[in-house]
């Protein structure tokens, strides 16, 4: 078995990522890229496909939050040795979302997993944190291009906040340059459909489904 | 039936004459407001005349400084006990748990050394719980039944000190730092939980949020590791001080898959059994020889957006079928937020009332 072949380099690196090891993440991606392997071949195909995975097994219920959490540390493990390098070549971003929790809630650790899978998926994140006032959103649309806002909420009393921002975005007139999805426990499709989202995710690894779904429909 | 009866009757699993209820952990800030404006009353417990009344302990002589682990602060920042900074944000509901941001003192702490010299606040002191007696007293004197509030009982106290996402990476890095954390506040709880007991109280309220909508925020085995022993010991020390205390969980969310381990320990009652991820009716069928299940009516769906009759329904529904033989405790499945019609909760309370055989 030739253990340093580049396939099995990225299989190695996609699996430490899954397993959430960060040091073998780590040694994988510099025995990679000491190998020639290109560092956009690992993002493609070593961390978005791990990250997936890890995404997948958190939605049919093998893993967990910590499991998610572990891979992400293990992603930005890898991350930190090959973003640099990636500096310059054509950007490959699978779309620019804006997510936070919106005005008047705290809770971001729902928010913080869509945001890790998001990175992990390919797409470039604008994470605003928690209690966002609706111009914080449009103003991500309106300056900073992007496509998709995702909301979260926890509280029935803060999920109305998501009406307010979509609103806001309307009154804006940039509601038609992005896509809203929103989230959290007490969010239904039901509720979204009421508000005029364009999507709503049960979890975070339907939230990067999601996402991907409404980029590669045309605005 | 006194309220004390039908409490200690209903969730010893025996028919009481109608099943008890309370309002959950308390009406929003703006949720009271509303209260006190349209009765003219001070105290919704009173008003509505809740079963239970809740009783914490007695205020702290410690005056811990906290400023060389939490730094420079917002204002209007409030610094509980713990060392945990409560920080305000834009909402107008002030220091309403749900609605406030948190500060993590131990956030940044690396050593184990640093676990183990973390001031914690003398929850197992005996003066806290002079006025904790007598408040007891004075509630079984109105024969109503006393619950001692023993909530985020080991979990969630840690996590709110080293914040989540640290703590977890701490339970699957299996360090040493999180076990001395876990191990000290279970100390100090298990203190407590006696006290409260010795006090005289009917009901020992534990809690820890393990739950999501969807299911255990970690794996059963995680949880197994970590949160089952330390919660175990808790629940068997205040057993100790007298063998029929009634064992109260709650946490919030789809925790089906523990609750085989929870009866284990010693639990008696499981809390919210939030409908809109839990089926109560299919959990009594499986477990309600066994459990008890206080909670039951949403407050993330009936509650809030509901109209009367729904939450008429809701609570006839769940006595016919929770409520057959004992077992059933009504209640809010959480804090009434201030989006809930003050309309749904007088529809709630009249329904249980009228229920009475």
């Amino acid at each position: 078995m030739n253990a340093e072949s580049p396939e099995s380099l990225i299989a190695v690196l996609r699996q430490a990522v899954i397993d959430g090891q960060a040091a073998a993440a780590a040694s994988a991606t510099e025995r990679a890229l000491a190998a020639g392997l290109p560092p956009r071949t690992l993002v493609d195909e070593a961390l978005i496909p791990a990250m997936d995975e890890a995404g997948r097994l958190f939605e049919c219920g093998e893993f967990f939050v910590p499991e998610l959490l572990v891979a992400a540390r293990a992603l930005k493990a890898s991350q930190a040795l090959v973003t640099p390098l990636l500096a310059g070549s054509p950007t490959a971003s699978a779309g620019r979302i804006a997510i936070g929790t919106v005005k008047g809630d705290m809770h971001d650790i729902g928010k913080n997993l869509v945001v890790a899978l998001l990175q992990g998926g390919g797409f470039e994140v604008i994470d605003l944190g928690a209690d966002v006032p609706p111009e914080r959103f449009v103003a991500a649309v309106a300056d900073d291009g992007a496509d998709i806002v995702g909301l979260s909420a926890l509280l029935t009393t803060t999920m109305l906040q998501m009406k307010s921002t979509v609103q806001a975005l309307e009154q804006a007139g940039v509601r038609g340059a992005a896509k809203v999805i929103v989230g959290g426990a007490p969010v239904t499709q039901r509720f979204a459909d009421e508000i005029g989202a364009d999507g709503y995710a049960d979890n975070a690894a339907a939230a990067v489904l999601l996402a991907r779904r409404l980029m590669s429909r045309p605005a | 039936m006194t309220s004390r009866e039908r409490v200690l009757t209903a969730m010893r699993r025996r028919q009481p004459d109608r099943p008890p209820f309370d309002l959950s952990f308390g009406f929003s800030t703006a949720q009271l407001e509303t209260f006190r404006a349209r009765t003219g009353a001070e105290d919704p417990y009173d008003y509505f005349e809740v079963d239970t009344r809740m009783v914490w302990p007695g205020p702290t002589r410690l005056a811990t400084d906290f400023s060389g682990y939490l730094g420079p602060l917002p204002p209007g920042t409030v610094v509980d006990e713990w060392g945990l900074a409560h920080v305000p944000t834009s909402s107008a509901e002030g220091d309403h748990a749900h609605l406030v941001g948190y500060r993590h003192p131990m956030l940044h702490l690396e050593s184990t050394a640093e676990a183990a010299a973390y001031p914690l606040p003398d929850l197992d002191a005996s003066y806290r719980y002079e006025p904790v007696r007598a408040e007891i007293e004075d509630i079984h004197r109105r024969n109503l039944a006393a619950m001692a509030m023993l909530e985020c009982t080991v979990f969630e106290r840690a996590w709110y000190l080293r914040g989540m996402e640290r703590l977890l990476l701490d339970f699957t890095d299996g360090n040493a730092f999180a076990t001395t954390l876990l191990d000290r506040i279970t100390e100090r709880r298990i203190g407590q939980a006696q006290h409260y007991v010795r006090c005289g109280a009917d009901v020992v309220a534990y809690g820890d949020d393990v739950g999501t909508q969807r299911g255990m925020l970690m794996s059963v085995r995680m949880w197994r590791t970590w949160l089952k022993p330390r919660l175990a010991r808790t629940i068997a020390a205040a057993r100790e001080v007298r063998r029929d205390v009634l064992v109260f969980y709650h946490s919030d969310g789809e925790v089906s898959a523990i609750i085989p381990d929870l009866i284990e320990i010693g639990v008696d009652i499981l809390n919210p059994i939030q409908p809109e991820c839990m089926d109560p009716v299919a959990l009594k069928r499986a477990y309600g020889d066994r459990l008890s299940f206080w909670g039951t009516i949403g407050t993330q769906s009936t509650f809030p957006f509901g109209s009367q009759d729904d939450v008429r329904r809701e609570v006839r529904s769940r006595i016919e079928t929770v409520g057959a033989g004992g077992g059933l405790f009504l209640a809010p499945t959480h804090v009434i937020e201030p989006e809930v019609p003050f309309e749904n909760i007088v529809a709630f309370v009249e329904a249980v009332k009228g229920e009475g055989r």
